[in-house]
């Protein structure tokens, strides 16, 4: 009896011991990267640009910790389907299916050790591409692995 | 070795030097197996793990939109729901092919590994449901880290005919859905049974007019998530003998589903469609989900001397596909179909034991099982290669009943398994390149399992502790895959050297019974030597961020507390609550949780019988605020709950079979609107279910 008792005691106490040193606060990142979301952030919702221009891009992104990479990318929205991530619509074309569509998929590289990064990117756009409703979207992570995701809906006429 | 091992093996050690101090009594015990109607303290003597028996009658005056949803109100217990419809469960934390399901005895084979898969059970074709929490690894083989959910549906008629007639209403979604259960006796031992059940449900209620995801504002109408109804069919035919030396039954069931995915989402990623979706609320319209589940199982006993032995033989066959509009994404050009995931799975198990009772206070255990995987994928959208997969194991556990009031029990356990990983090639070029996405290989693993633990049963207390090491073969997806998940925003990169997760758990289980006040405590230590988990990088791959398979050393413990009061006769309260704590103890994301970390919880719950067949029932259930959390999870605030419960069985004169109950159920209300941490739309930011009444009847006959 009295050793089941101290059993129990033994049990609960080591228990609780590891608990108490396994829960030992260490800083842990959990805040995600920002993308700047105003109006000095290039391109914006609904905005226009001609084949054959280029598109600057102007947006800084910033993290508490540390940044990690992003991705720019480009892919038609002919058929309207719509996933931008920011509120408000655009004045849509027809819907139509594409024939030469334009995707453009880039991975970027932040230098390390960064807190603030202001991308400064021309992206040329191509001449022989079909015309339309298109979706740019920057992703954007820390060096932890949070994720930021902006979608704008762009036309290209 | 690892300093948490030792602090295991420590933390045992009490309890293993008591047993061989303890004196021997020759007294004759027989093997408990007592179902139905068997006492808190039989449930608890029955194994030396933590043990939750669930009478069909629970599952009834609980009965959730699905299996796992009825039983979430166990401690420890969670369902993580995709909709109203459907739900997966996890054990004390681990879901997915960390916890293992068995019906009769053989492994549910479905897509466990999916975030938007269900758990393909009926419900309303249960005899008794038992709950193993922690590591069961002896006698189910791989996946059971976390804890099994034995379901049986084999109880054998008692009467020449005799039935069930269910049927119920869910207010929220409008939910129809009956059942009809059948069995009889034959003469010389043939017995038979038959079930049928069904229901239809419509979009589910939120108490929120619109949901916020990114800066997107999706509205709602009447506060229901648009394309979220679904319907499932389900039937079971069973016949059986049952003799003195040889008994067999073959049973036969089938569970078709359909359901719909919420519409202006799919995963994390936002769509507008131009389907109506708001035109009627119980269609099911793109993007869902269809499930079909076909098992042939078949379950033989016999003697030989003194031996008893019994096999299981048993055919699953799983379907599920998803579809949704096709849309093109990266370089992957518009599909010309909307289906955009099938898989196909044929699962064949063999098992056999054998039985011995040894010196009148030894249970002998010997058994080996087979089981063989075919997994064949569809669709446009690539997750998981085809594979085949073999397996084998061999074990033996023996019970040893040293007097009335202890019993030791341990087991050592074998298993091979071979997985043939079958290649893949995209559909599309990228870059002008058909891209390799899994590559042709073939694996084995090794795992060796164990289990040793103590019952003590005085007379108004028991005390039980067992440790034991559970294991889990690497899944194709965590070994080949190198995929694309747009559904997620990420791209999976698969890891062909990962070694089977290794688990050692060590749980404890304290019960006093006394005249007014029961207390029931359930702690565990668990670790694990090498966790798989799919690391967040920030590096990117074709646009998506890329996911790795890797392995880490977790540290994870908890309780389990529930105690009860009986104030007079009439009246009883009832407290639980429930803690878990998981950490990463290495590698790139040391100091963090694990996904889907399940916040701690208490409930409050009073019960009250005016008479011996009424009930009336109030719950009170707080659930903590959730901050531990990983990419890309979100804090989950807490939130407070009512739930209430009132029922009645009538009886006939003269008509001692017949019965019938009525039962009155109401969940959230308050019409609270809260989150769940552990639901496939959390992240999405989709509330749960609001306000919902549900009435069940059911007559037996």
């Amino acid at each position: 009896m009295k050793k089941i008792s101290l059993s129990i005691i033994i049990t609960v106490c080591l228990l609780l011991m590891i608990g108490a040193c396994v829960s030992e606060h260490n800083e842990k990142d959990m805040v995600p990267p920002t993308i700047e979301d105003s109006e000095d952030c290039y391109p914006q919702q609904c905005q226009s640009f001609f084949r054959g221009e280029v598109i600057p891009v102007r947006c800084l992104f910033t993290d508490d910790n540390e940044l990690g990479n992003y991705n720019i990318e480009v892919h038609n929205n002919f058929d309207h389907h719509t996933h931008s991530t920011v509120a408000g619509e655009c004045e849509m074309e027809e819907k139509k299916s594409p024939v030469n569509p334009w995707v453009y998929n880039k991975d970027y590289h932040i230098p390390e050790g960064q807190t603030a990064y202001q991308a400064n990117l021309e992206i040329s756009i191509p001449t022989d591409i079909d015309t339309g409703n298109y979706h740019f979207v920057i992703r954007l992570t820390d060096a932890t692995g949070w994720q930021q995701i902006k979608s704008v809906s762009i036309s290209i006429k | 070795m690892n300093k948490y091992v030792w602090t295991v093996l420590l933390v045992a050690w009490p309890w293993m030097s008591y047993a061989q101090t303890d004196t021997l009594k020759d007294e004759t015990l027989q093997e408990i197996t007592i179902y139905g109607n068997s006492t808190e303290r039989q449930v608890q003597m029955k194994s030396a793990q933590p043990v939750v028996d669930i009478s069909q009658q629970f599952i009834e005056t609980h009965l959730g939109g699905s299996l796992m949803q009825s039983l979430s109100f166990i401690p420890g217990v969670k369902a993580m729901t995709i909709g109203s419809g459907e739900s997966k469960p996890a054990i004390r934390g681990l879901g997915f092919n960390r916890t293992a399901v068995t019906e009769n005895g053989i492994k549910h084979e479905g897509q466990q590994w999916g975030e938007d898969h269900g758990l393909e059970i009926s419900q309303m074709d249960i005899d008794r449901i038992e709950i193993i929490k922690g590591p069961s690894a002896l006698l189910v083989g791989s996946d059971a880290i976390g804890g099994v959910i034995n379901i049986y549906s084999n109880d054998i008629p008692e009467r020449k005919l005799e039935g069930k007639v269910k049927t119920f209403y869910h207010s929220n979604n409008a939910s129809v859905g009956g059942a009809l259960r059948l069995g009889g006796i034959g003469e010389k031992g043939f017995y038979w049974k038959a079930a049928f059940s069904g229901n239809s449900y419509g979009d589910y209620r939120v108490p929120t007019d619109s949901i916020q995801y990114y800066s997107y504002y999706i509205q709602l109408k009447d506060g229901r998530l648009r394309n979220t109804a679904g319907h499932e069919l389900d039937g079971s035919v069973m016949v059986g003998y049952q003799g003195k030396n040889l008994s067999s039954s073959l049973r036969i069931s089938n569970t078709n589903g359909k359901s719909g995915f919420f519409a202006n989402a799919h995963g994390l990623e936002v769509r507008l469609s131009d389907i109506d979706y708001d035109a009627h609320r119980r269609d099911v319209d793109l993007p869902f989900h269809r499930v079909n589940h076909l098992k042939v199982m078949n379950h033989t006993d016999w003697r030989i001397a003194s031996w008893r032995m019994s096999s299981d033989l048993s055919f699953q066959n799983n379907v599920r596909e998803e579809q949704s509009e096709p849309v093109s994404h990266g370089y992957m050009p518009q599909p010309d179909n909307a289906l955009e995931r099938r898989f196909n799975k044929n699962t064949y198990t063999v098992l056999v034991s054998a039985k011995k009772m040894i010196a009148n206070n030894h249970t002998l255990n010997i058994g080996t099982s087979m089981e063989h995987q075919h997994n064949k994928r569809d669709g446009w959208g690539f997750i998981i290669p085809d594979f085949r997969n073999l397996t084998t194991g061999l074990y033996v556990h023996d019970r040893w009943y040293i007097n009335q009031q202890l019993s030791l029990s341990g087991g050592v356990r074998y298993d091979w398994t071979r997985t043939h990983i079958y290649p893949y090639q995209d559909w599309y070029e990228t870059f002008g390149e058909y891209k390799q996405r899994s590559e042709d290989r073939i694996l084995t693993f090794n795992s060796v399992t164990w289990s040793i633990g103590a019952n003590y049963n005085a007379e108004k207390w028991s005390v039980k502790s067992n440790i034991g090491k559970g294991f889990r073969t690497p899944i194709p997806k965590e070994l080949g895959t190198d995929g694309v998940n747009y559904h997620i925003f990420r791209y999976e990169v698969g890891n062909a050297d990962l070694d089977p997760e290794e688990s050692y758990q060590l749980d404890a289980n304290f019960c006093w019974t006394g005249t007014r006040l029961t207390v029931k405590v359930d702690p565990f230590l668990n670790y694990f030597s090498n966790y798989i988990y799919m690391n967040p990088t920030s590096e990117y791959y074709e646009g998506l961020q890329v996911y790795n398979y890797t392995q880490a050393k977790v540290v994870r413990w908890g309780v389990e507390v529930q105690a009860s009061y009986k104030w007079i006769k009439q009246l009883e309260s009832e407290l639980t609550g429930e803690y878990l704590y998981a950490r990463l103890a290495s590698g790139d994301k040391k100091g963090y949780t694990l996904p889907f970390s399940q916040p701690w919880n208490v409930s409050f719950t009073t019960t009250y019988k005016p008479w011996e067949e009424s009930f009336l029932s109030v719950t009170g259930q707080y659930t903590g605020k959730q901050t531990e959390i990983v990419p890309p999870e979100k804090p989950t605030d807490g939130y407070f709950l009512l739930n209430a419960s009132l029922g009645h069985c009538f009886h006939f004169k003269g008509k001692e079979h017949q019965a019938l109950s009525l039962s009155l159920q109401a969940q959230n209300l308050l019409n609270r609107r809260y989150y769940d941490h552990t639901s496939y739309y959390r992240l999405i930011g989709v509330p749960e279910a609001g306000r919902n009444f549900s009435l069940t009847a059911s007559y037996n006959f």
